[in-house]
């Protein structure tokens, strides 16, 4: 019971003030790495207004643009992918039991999605994970650069929900799993800023801050 | 062209340059290392993947790991063999066309950009006999 006080409690305290600490130096390190972008030549004004479009056109245009993407070299991981990132975000946010937790700690709280759909949504998750796992052991060319660290980070990243899923229908001793869930949480929180993990912060520097070709924005920064 | 080859064989490796090297760029690269996912989605960007059968080792990840990957994880101790090893991985099978493509924002060409420099820095290029030969491609 110490041991649940312990975990339930300081070190979720610990954990996050490590997330979020990690966060900002990661970010403050990023800034301090890259510099304002010199634009040497003007970028071009645009000589005529983009003509209006209707919704069905451009919806053709989305959807021929998708055709250079992965939607199109690998459509089943980029649905597996874009599925698992998104229900890994908002199901610890989402959900009710979290949120009842938020509300005891902090006073404030979330919306709070219906339990069974938050249950459906774990089970999601493990699919997924388990999806990158059989690609990590079948396909050759993931094996090719997966190291036992790869499956360790994997394991990271779904450990929460694994037990989750098993502490909402309390399968095995409930004080154990919840225990494991909590831990497992917290690790997964303080190791997201040093390990590879921190792609989530990473991406949207990346992909939205660097200008590079592949840039979702104009990229006002370089390395 | 013999000349050439033995005063490259022979000539010792200076791992403090390429430590100093290494280190320059540590903070870009190692981040760059750190957070790729190893996820290979960007194999089908590349076209030497595709034009040998997409055989791994022409993965951009792969190339950028087993370069400048390994010259990171050795911190710079590295010898001529091990040099001479990853020469084929940035000379030959990167041409630094940069249509490498990486979700997470990972600019694949400039780790074997800098990977061939620390080899060049060290004498280690490709000859003009060896780039000529079939078994080159």
């Amino acid at each position: 019971m110490l041991m649940y006080d312990f975990i339930g409690s300081k070190l979720v305290s610990f954990a996050l003030i490590i997330f979020v600490l990690g966060l900002i130096y990661q970010g403050v390190q990023f800034f301090k790495l890259t510099r304002e972008k010199e634009w040497i030549l003007p970028p071009l004004p645009l000589e005529t207004k983009p003509k209006k479009k209707t919704v069905g056109q451009f919806i053709v245009d989305c959807l021929a643009s998708l055709k250079g993407t992965l939607w199109k070299t690998d459509p089943l991981m980029t649905i597996v992918t874009s599925v698992f990132h998104v229900c890994l975000i908002l199901v610890p946010i989402l959900l009710l039991g979290h949120n009842i937790l938020f509300d005891q700690s902090w006073g404030f709280s979330l919306l709070s999605l219906p339990e069974s759909f938050t249950n459906v949504l774990t089970v999601v998750v493990l699919v997924c994970a388990a999806f990158f796992l059989a690609r990590r052991l079948f396909l050759s060319r993931v094996r090719a650069i997966t190291t036992a660290y790869d499956y360790l980070i994997l394991l990271i990243a779904v450990a929460p929900f694994l037990t989750g899923y098993f502490a909402y229908h309390q399968w095995f001793d409930y004080d154990t799993v919840m225990t494991l869930h909590i831990l497992a949480g917290e690790v997964m929180l303080i190791t997201i800023p040093f390990t590879k993990l921190g792609h989530m912060l990473f991406f949207f520097l990346y992909r939205f801050l660097i200008g590079s070709e592949y840039s979702f924005a104009r990229g006002a920064r370089a390395w | 062209m013999e000349n050439s080859m033995s005063h490259q064989e022979l000539k010792p490796v200076d791992t403090k340059q390429i430590r100093e090297m290494l280190s320059r760029k540590k903070g870009k690269m190692k981040r760059y290392l750190s957070f790729c996912a190893h996820c290979s989605l960007c194999a089908e960007s590349c076209f030497l993947y595709m034009a040998h059968n997409k055989d791994p080792q022409y993965m951009p990840s792969y190339k950028a790991i087993r370069s400048l990957g390994k010259l990171y994880r050795k911190r710079g101790k590295v010898d001529r063999r091990f040099l001479n090893e990853i020469k084929g991985i940035v000379w030959r099978n990167c041409v630094l066309c940069g249509r490498c493509y990486c979700p997470i924002g990972i600019h694949i060409p400039s780790m074997i950009a800098f990977a061939r420099s620390i080899c060049r820095s060290q004498d280690v290029y490709p000859q003009l006999d060896e780039v000529s030969s079939e078994s080159w491609l």
